[in-house]
């Protein structure tokens, strides 16, 4: 855990209570988020505010993570979560849990944020030369002091990908770098690129399900 | 799989993590529509990558949850599809495609005032709203019909079960009063849709989701400020399918 992280969390958790959302059990935080997801398309406010506190968190970090700013970040999440609000009567059950929604969402904005910041050559200027590919340790991933639960769960479900999978979720999941930037910065095939993400998120699939 | 999506399946693990440009979005959304296995993958892996974002949960700053409220307290909503409101007979229609148009009312042009549905609060949502707009306008079965309110058009995809219109020039409401677009049923039930005005050049655009496989016709109204359950102004513009 870097210096800052550990400073910011704790002046964090001095004036801010963590959600109440994070005691429950998965399954049942899963399902509270569904019914208030449910409920925030047809306008209840409450609802959404039990939204925000049980995700809120969540789609900070990884807004934070992704553009690296904190003041960019809060806007990324604020601009996320009023479009959650927006559009909740579009969740389908079928397309996926509430959270990963809401999250793709928070992605999404995320992504958009860095790649209008920044010129996508200065980008790969700035980390595709000196990118080295951690092997054996993705620290990056555990570095968190809130859902233990799910950075466990990752953390151990990381160890099942290979370096080149990691690195190319890394690349495009954190750094927001499209497939053809993946390529070209590792210089390597497309398809190559391609595969390398949906092989590792499959890992990453295949271990949560083993784990059940 | 079908062999001749292999290249749109091939976009999926990029799909999963945002890696795709718009167009390659766009094209792949399309693709999901109408390949069952890529989106059952889609939804499994998108709670894979979902989950690396938990882990790097971080406390926001407490200011967030408030400013967040507040912008959510003056957002409107895209309305539910199935909220059932009191029926109201509105006429029965043949189902049949393309047809267009009736009753333009009388209107004063104005320049007006005013935002679209869905971007009061401008900005990025407006841009978002827009995009939406281009992904439901390029569905494969999208249906594009003239929409007598300025020069507008409105688009169907019943893949997308989404309706959207957008247009320019349309005129101004009356004061206190804004437009409600309206799905009617087979039955002649109205079923609420978005609300939206004219921009300060005219423009209007606005998106919903909408059962379109039961939509009999689109009708649009003008009614008091937020909106009403089931009509109660007089029918500016129609459209029969």
């Amino acid at each position: 855990m870097t210096d800052e992280r550990a400073l910011r969390i704790v002046r964090d958790d001095s004036s801010a209570p963590q959600p109440v959302a994070s005691a429950l059990p998965p399954s049942d935080r899963a399902d509270a988020l569904a019914s208030d997801l449910l409920a925030c398309a047809m306008g209840d406010e409450e609802a959404f505010e039990r939204l925000y506190d049980a995700i809120s968190a969540s789609v900070f970090g990884i807004a934070l993570r992704v553009v690296r700013d904190r003041a960019m970040a809060e806007e990324v999440a604020q601009d996320a979560l009023v479009e959650v609000w927006r559009v909740a009567a579009r969740y389908r059950a079928d397309k996926g849990s509430a959270r990963s929604w809401i999250l793709t969402i928070a992605h999404r904005r995320a992504v958009d944020k860095v790649r209008s910041e920044q010129a996508h050559t200065d980008r790969l200027q700035a980390h595709g030369p000196h990118f080295e590919p951690k092997h054996q340790e993705p620290d990056h991933i555990v570095d968190v002091a809130y859902g233990q639960w799910e950075a466990e769960r990752v953390r151990v479900a990381l160890t099942t990908l290979t370096a080149r999978q990691r690195e190319a979720l890394d690349l495009t999941y954190f750094k927001g770098y499209t497939h053809r930037e993946v390529a070209e910065s590792l210089g390597i095939p497309l398809g190559t690129a391609k595969a390398r993400i949906r092989d590792g998120l499959i890992k990453l699939r295949d271990a949560w399900e083993e784990e059940r | 799989m079908n062999p001749a999506n292999d290249g749109e399946h091939s976009l999926l693990g990029p799909y999963v993590v945002g890696a795709l440009d718009d167009l390659e979005r766009a094209a792949f959304e399309r693709h999901l529509t109408s390949c069952e296995s890529c989106f059952d993958e889609v939804a499994e892996l998108t709670d894979a990558a979902a989950a690396l974002a938990d882990a790097e949960a971080a406390s926001p700053p407490l200011s967030l949850r408030a400013s967040v409220m507040a912008e959510v307290a003056r957002t409107a909503q895209t309305p539910p599809v199935r909220r059932t409101p009191p029926p109201v007979p509105v006429r029965t229609a043949r189902r049949r495609w393309p047809l267009v148009v009736a009753a333009a009312a009388s209107f004063v042009a104005v320049a007006g005032i005013g935002v679209a549905y869905g971007a009061r609060d401008a900005g990025d949502n407006g841009s978002a709203l827009a995009r939406d707009i281009v992904m439901l306008s390029s569905a494969p079965d999208a249906h594009s019909m003239d929409l007598p309110l300025g020069s507008s058009h409105l688009v169907m995809s019943e893949h997308m079960d989404e309706v959207a219109i957008m247009g320019h020039g349309a005129p101004m409401p009356a004061d206190g009063m804004e437009y409600q677009l309206w799905f009617v049923m087979a039955d002649g039930t109205a079923v609420a849709g978005p609300t939206f005005m004219p921009d300060k050049s005219g423009d209007i655009m606005a998106l919903s989701d909408a059962d379109c496989a039961k939509i009999a016709a689109f009708e649009v109204t003008e009614e008091p400020h937020g909106g009403s359950q089931s009509p109660t102004g007089e029918m500016i513009a129609s459209i029969e399918l």
